[in-house]
């Protein structure tokens, strides 16, 4: 008997550990934290998130903030991820930090998922209202569907005060305000706890009585059916019937406290905005890109034809995110993440004004731990060694212009 | 344990001992249905159950009955044709739902902080309790089946009603309509569901308007039938005793 018992025990054991298991250990995702694994080519040659600004750097909690931008859906994009037809303007963040307040492409509102054309700048904005205290590495963020998330770059923001104060208040079309952070969870806990009542009788009523050996055995010698007595019966049929009841009648009654009700909304937005950058009237030919792994630094040798009507100069190449700038044409003054912005980062072999009608061939390095710390070298080792970015020319009048580049990488290990 | 060596030695130890047996078997049952039916429930139902802005007049209604069924079939068929005990429905649902209450109030809201008003479980009691009611007093498997898989799947919406109805009263929201639920899913971040693998208010039932639940519920309910039949037979193969070599059955 002690044996059986001890197995019995034994079992018990494991399937208590098996429960565990199964109802302990399932959280929703709750980083984003993934920038630095994410493949170096999904960063480089998807979405160029540029003219990022996150608002405030601390907030306290109810309190908003927001992150805006614009991004280059690139029009190189990897054939090995699905394009971006249907895609959700995200945020990383670690679970609801914040509550997103409003999300916008292009000025307007997208709850839903969007459709993206290749090729194009699109302006976002995420309004976003902090809700749990902390430091929190906020990122812009694009889900592609069979792509994805592609993380933009993160920044790291505080927010001040006591989650028990946030307030979610919301006006419903038929007029009442509500707390959405605790809306209907009375009413939740409630018909839930009228459920188990109701069921935790139900198995109080067969539980009581002497169960598996006895009544094996009966089973066994055929005498099951004395087990189920005729007052059994009544009390099953009382059970059945107000189960059936209880849930007309509290349907009834829901139907009347709530007369109006709509479903859930959903639906592909498609025919977004773009947002038109001025035509750039700079060419750029790639003549070769090189990666010197010792230096950490990329080095591309550049042919640019000056198109326009006045003189320009590079500034800034901005590729995954981070930034490289030559100070004496451009500098940072939106207090991006430090991390990601390499401000003397670049440098331009003969940066002098390129003059209307003129072309140069130039050697353009640019150099940064960043390189390195996210991981952007690994590049060389991808399948697909191509390289991909953004350059900023400014013209005499402080004018901006973008030219995409998109070529191949070889990387050089002395 | 062989007749010759009996380990008690009176009729009130007996009793005291098989008294003793019964709680250690249901406690060991209900931990292991509710390991193994909430594993399979989470895989299977997943974000429906999850999320409220998940919890549509479609697929949810559709999918939820369709696998939660299993179990309840499963453990049926193991109490009742051995023990005549007809709770084997209820007594999974329950071990289902208290794990569930557990990694929601944990995990969902204890860790990741979403508001326990989105992600709190479905109710598959009502249609729980139905099925076990009728298995008492039909004593019949086909009957359970067909009569009881069907109403499993019709209460399952209305049973739950209650519950999200005040969800889905609608909102404007800078010049969107959408309901409370799909604002929850808007507000609460959730960085690993993008809003475009929310699987709601998709199918081809389009034609029958704005009365999609029922016919939801009706469909989920026939398929309920067939799931109840195979898992039914799973739980009786599972019950075997074939597997203990000196059973005296
Ligand atoms: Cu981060």
């Amino acid at each position: 008997m002690k044996i059986i018992k001890d197995k019995v025990a034994k079992l018990s054991f494991v399937a208590l550990l098996v429960a565990m298991t199964a109802a302990m250990f399932y959280a929703p995702t709750a980083s984003a934290h993934g920038e630095k694994s994410q493949a170096a080519f999904m960063r480089m040659r998807t979405i160029h998130w540029f003219d990022l600004n996150w608002s405030k750097e601390e907030v306290p909690v109810n309190e908003t903030m927001t992150i805006s931008g614009k991004f280059l859906v690139f029009a190189g994009w990897p054939e090995t991820v699905d394009k971006p037809e249907v895609s959700f303007l995200n945020v990383g963040i670690p679970g609801p930090v914040f509550i997103r307040a409003g999300s916008w492409i292009g000025g307007q509102l997208v709850p839903r998922s969007v459709s993206l054309e290749l090729g194009e700048v699109y302006e976002f904005k995420v309004l976003l209202k902090a809700r749990r205290p902390g430091d929190w590495h906020v990122h812009s963020m694009m889900n592609v569907q069979g792509g994805g998330p592609i993380i933009g770059p993160g920044k790291w923001v505080t927010i001040t005060g006591s989650m028990s104060e946030f307030v979610n208040p919301v006006t419903t079309l038929t007029g009442q305000t509500i707390n959405l952070e605790n809306y209907a969870l009375d009413n939740v806990y409630f018909w839930h706890a009228v459920w188990f009542a109701i069921a935790f009788a139900w198995l109080l009523f067969w539980i009581k009585r002497p169960l598996f050996v006895p009544r094996h055995i009966a089973v066994s010698t055929g005498k099951a059916d004395s087990l189920i007595s005729a007052g059994d019966k009544k009390i099953g049929m009382l059970f059945g019937v107000g189960t059936l009841v209880i849930v007309a009648a509290s349907m009834g009654a829901t139907n009347e406290k709530y007369p109006v009700t709509t479903p859930l909304q959903a639906g592909l937005l498609r025919g977004m905005k773009t947002y038109q950058m001025p035509e750039a009237t700079v060419s750029v030919k790639v003549d070769d890109a090189t990666y010197r792994v010792p230096g950490r630094a990329m080095q591309m040798t550049l042919t640019i034809t000056n198109n326009g009507d006045s003189a320009v100069r590079l500034g800034e190449f901005n590729t995954a995110g981070v930034r490289f700038l030559d100070p004496a044409v451009h500098e940072d003054d939106t207090a991006y993440p430090d991390d990601l912005l390499a401000e003397e980062g670049l440098t331009v072999s003969d940066n002098s004004p390129l003059a209307p009608g003129e072309t140069r061939t130039v050697e353009v390095t640019a150099s940064d731990a960043a390189w390195e710390v996210y991981r952007l070298a690994d590049l060389i080792y991808d399948p697909d060694s191509r390289f991909a970015g953004l350059l900023f020319f400014w013209d005499e009048k402080g004018n901006r212009q973008l030219v995409t580049v998109d070529a191949p990488l070889i990387p050089t290990f002395i | 344990m062989s007749a010759s060596q009996s380990a008690v030695r009176s009729r009130a130890e007996a009793v005291q001992v098989s008294r003793t047996f019964d709680w250690m078997i249901l406690f060991t049952l209900f931990t292991a249905v509710l390991g193994g039916y909430h594993i399979h429930y989470m895989l299977t139902g997943g974000d429906w159950d999850f999320w409220t802005d998940w919890k549509d007049r479609r697929l949810w209604v559709t999918v939820a009955p369709i696998v939660s069924i299993t179990f309840p079939a499963a453990v049926q068929a193991c109490l009742w044709w051995r023990y005549r005990l007809p709770v084997g429905a209820t007594l999974s649902v329950v071990a289902l739902m208290i794990g569930e209450w557990i990694n929601r109030y944990m995990n969902f809201w204890g860790w990741t902080y979403f508001p326990v008003n989105i992600c709190f479980p479905s109710n598959l009691l009502p249609g729980a309790i139905v099925l076990d009611v009728i298995l008492m007093l039909g004593n019949s498997m086909t009957l359970t089946a067909v009569v009881g898989g069907l109403a499993y799947g019709l209460l399952f919406y209305p049973g739950n009603w209650p519950v999200i109805a005040p969800l889905h009263v609608p909102v404007e929201y800078n010049g969107m309509m959408m309901t409370l639920a799909d604002l929850q899913g808007y507000h609460y971040v959730r960085t690993g569901t993008p809003e475009y693998i929310r699987m709601v208010e998709k199918g081809t039932l389009r034609t029958f308007g704005k009365d999609v639940a029922p016919v939801s519920a009706f469909f989920s309910g026939f398929v309920s039938i067939i799931i109840y039949f195979l898992w039914h037979f799973f739980g009786r193969w599972f019950a075997k005793t074939d597997f203990i070599a000196d059973d005296a059955s």
